[in-house]
């Protein structure tokens, strides 16, 4: 599930999956920008069949904040 | 396929090495996501698009920045032109109204003429199906599309196309195709599942545009252009596949050559072809017949041959698993399908394949194709049947006839250049408005050559685009088309163009050869017509000859008259 999560972030944000690290936010990854979090939604939304709601999505801030979120989803 | 493997696939196909082609997509609404998504449809079919957005709610000035993109996607949605225009609409005063619709004309227009020189430009159609599906009655917003989209129309110059989006929103549905969270807070209004299915839907304008449509649509006979076995079932058991027959004729009658690649004795479905009550291809629209008991693959491979086009211009229809593997596995560049279980199926599948002969223009020539196709299966019989090529080429009745600088033929010459790629020594593609600008410029010739023999007339079927500069005349384009070659032509062509330019007063004649995937086989044309080689590069050869210097060939058999 983790795995899941880092491979769609590092496939949107077209990184080395390394780079994903627990800590990872738009402050360590340059390419992530305010388009790509959108991105990032979209691509979460369709890898694990969910719908964000607006709250949720505002709250994904960095990779611990989308873990936790998709975990409660799903 | 999910987004983000869309994406990792995307990168894997990049391709730096190989030409690129420059896509801009320009917008009001937020579009980012179509990038990827583009990209991938068009790597996939061989076409390596990079591709640039332009700013937020910029087509205007954006129009200007990126007309030399090869081609340019407009999305422009009406809903954008005013923030909340879907609710505001119904509460404009009927001059306010006005001036919007004013407005957005002028930027049509502006933007039109900003593109003139583009070779393509793709619009949407203005669409108000996402708001106001739920209006029992018409409302203003559909009548806006409505006048909108009529001027559009009227408006529009030769290298736009219009798009009917409500196509494709239809197909995804207007819940899946839109996502309205996104437009609300970020502008984005489209869907990925939208995306995938328009690109695809217009992915047949790039394949054209950049040479790879298909030329020829190949049948086998048994369960696939009627349903049972001639031979085991008998001509009254066997039940005509309708719906296909006919987009196949529909098909002929536009110049896509039919033919058909079948085990099965000759007689027998020549037998069907004349006389079954219910058959609707007809020898009038098949261009050429293996029906023999022969392999396949040699067939299909005598096939490209006879006709002279490519196999990768090839689509072949088989019910077989065996056949469709066996070509599949030996001939990989032919596009192979495999007729479905169902028949409905079979039919979508034939319409959907409609697709990879997708010409935008439709000239004489194309109209008339298919009788030009079988006259070239017709001499290549001949041919074979002589044994000195001379004494056949003398009994040809060769005649070759120009045009220069001939305003009537801008649609076909401009077709020739973005189709023609084995008899192309530079494969320069040029919009019909580049062929007008080479007319009207004095620096410039532009020669076509029609030709026709005792079989009949080939239509144009030959270009070269001469290029003055100080004392020497540069052959910018020579290229003909497949159907007219080893009957010398080319040569009788070179003679022509050395006399114009020595009538023209210049002392050199320049050219060069610049190499493509697929124009080997004119490889050493400007050596053997007897130029020097300039410089040599890996992907391209210049070439220079004092025109005095030049011999002509001798080819009296081949007779030249003024078109005009």
């Amino acid at each position: 599930m983790e795995n899941r999560i880092k491979n769609v972030l590092a496939d949107v944000l077209m990184v080395d999956v390394v780079l994903i690290t627990d800590d990872a936010s738009p402050e360590t990854i340059e390419e992530w920008d305010s388009l790509k979090q959108m991105n990032i939604v979209i691509a979460l939304e369709e890898e694990f069949d969910i719908e964000l709601s607006d709250d949720e999505v505002i709250e994904m801030l960095n990779f611990k904040l989308i873990y936790n979120i998709i975990l409660e989803k799903i | 396929m999910k987004y983000s493997e869309i994406l990792k696939a995307n990168k894997l196909l990049e391709d730096t090495n190989k030409p690129m082609y420059k896509v801009s997509i320009l917008s009001n609404i937020m579009v980012h996501q179509s990038k990827e998504i583009c990209e991938y449809i068009l790597r996939l079919n061989d076409i390596n698009a990079s591709i640039e957005l332009g700013d937020y709610d910029n087509i205007v000035q954006d129009s200007i920045k990126f007309k030399d993109s090869n081609i340019v996607l407009i999305f422009w949605e009406i809903y954008n032109f005013i923030d909340g225009l879907q609710y505001k609409i119904e509460l404009l005063s009927k001059s306010e109204l006005d001036e919007l619709i004013n407005k957005i004309k002028m930027e049509i227009s502006i933007v039109f003429n900003n593109l003139t020189d583009t070779s393509l430009v793709i619009i949407n159609k203005f669409s108000s199906l996402v708001f106001s599906q739920y209006d029992l009655k018409s409302n203003r917003m559909d009548f806006l599309v409505l006048e909108l989209n009529l001027y559009i129309e009227n408006r529009k110059q030769l290298n736009i196309k219009v798009i009917d989006i409500d196509k494709v929103i239809s197909v995804v549905s207007i819940d899946k195709s839109i996502d309205l969270r996104y437009y609300y807070s970020s502008k984005t209004l489209y869907s990925i599942e939208f995306y995938k299915k328009y690109f695809k839907y217009i992915k047949p304008l790039f394949i054209s545009i950049t040479g790879k449509t298909k030329k020829a649509l190949i049948f086998d006979c048994d369960n696939t252009l009627w349903k049972g076995i001639l031979g085991e079932d008998g001509s009254e058991n066997i039940k005509m596949f309708q719906e296909v027959q006919y987009l196949a004729k529909v098909l002929a009658k536009a110049g896509v050559i039919i033919g058909l690649c079948s085990k099965n004795n000759p007689e027998d479905v020549d037998k069907i072809i004349k006389s079954h009550k219910d058959m609707i291809l007809k020898d009038e629209d098949i261009v050429i017949k293996k029906v023999n008991w022969n392999n396949k693959v040699s067939n299909i491979r005598s096939i490209a041959k006879e006709l002279n086009i490519g196999l990768d211009s090839i689509v072949f229809v088989d019910d077989s698993d065996f056949e469709v593997n066996l070509i599949k596995e030996e001939l990989p560049m032919v596009k192979v399908i495999q007729v479905p279980k169902k028949e409905y199926e079979y039919n979508l599948l034939i319409r959907d394949t409609i697709n990879l002969f997708y010409n935008p223009s439709q000239t004489k020539e194309d109209l008339e194709r298919v009788g030009m196709y079988k006259a070239q299966v017709q001499r290549v019989n001949e041919e074979q049947k002589t044994e000195n090529i001379e004494d056949y080429l003398k009994s040809l009745k060769l005649e070759i006839t120009t045009y220069i600088d001939d305003i009537n033929s801008i649609e076909r010459i401009s077709q020739m250049t973005q189709k023609t790629n084995q008899f192309n020594l530079s494969t320069k593609r040029y919009t019909q408005k580049d062929i007008e600008s080479f007319i009207n410029n004095e620096n410039y010739t532009v020669l076509a050559i029609g030709v026709n023999d005792k079989f009949g007339d080939n239509g144009i079927v030959g270009l070269a685009i001469l290029k003055y500069k100080s004392d020497v005349a540069h052959i910018d384009t020579l290229l003909m088309s497949c159907r007219v070659l080893g009957r010398n032509i080319e040569y009788r062509f070179m003679d022509i163009i050395n006399k114009i330019v020595m009538s023209r007063g210049f002392e050199k004649l320049s050219s060069e050869y610049r190499k493509t995937l697929k124009n080997e086989q004119v490889s050493d044309l400007y050596d053997r017509y007897g130029f020097e080689v300039l410089e040599k590069a890996k992907n391209c050869t210049k070439y220079r000859i004092l025109v005095k210097e030049y011999k002509n060939k001798e080819l009296d058999y081949i007779r030249i008259k003024n078109g005009k």
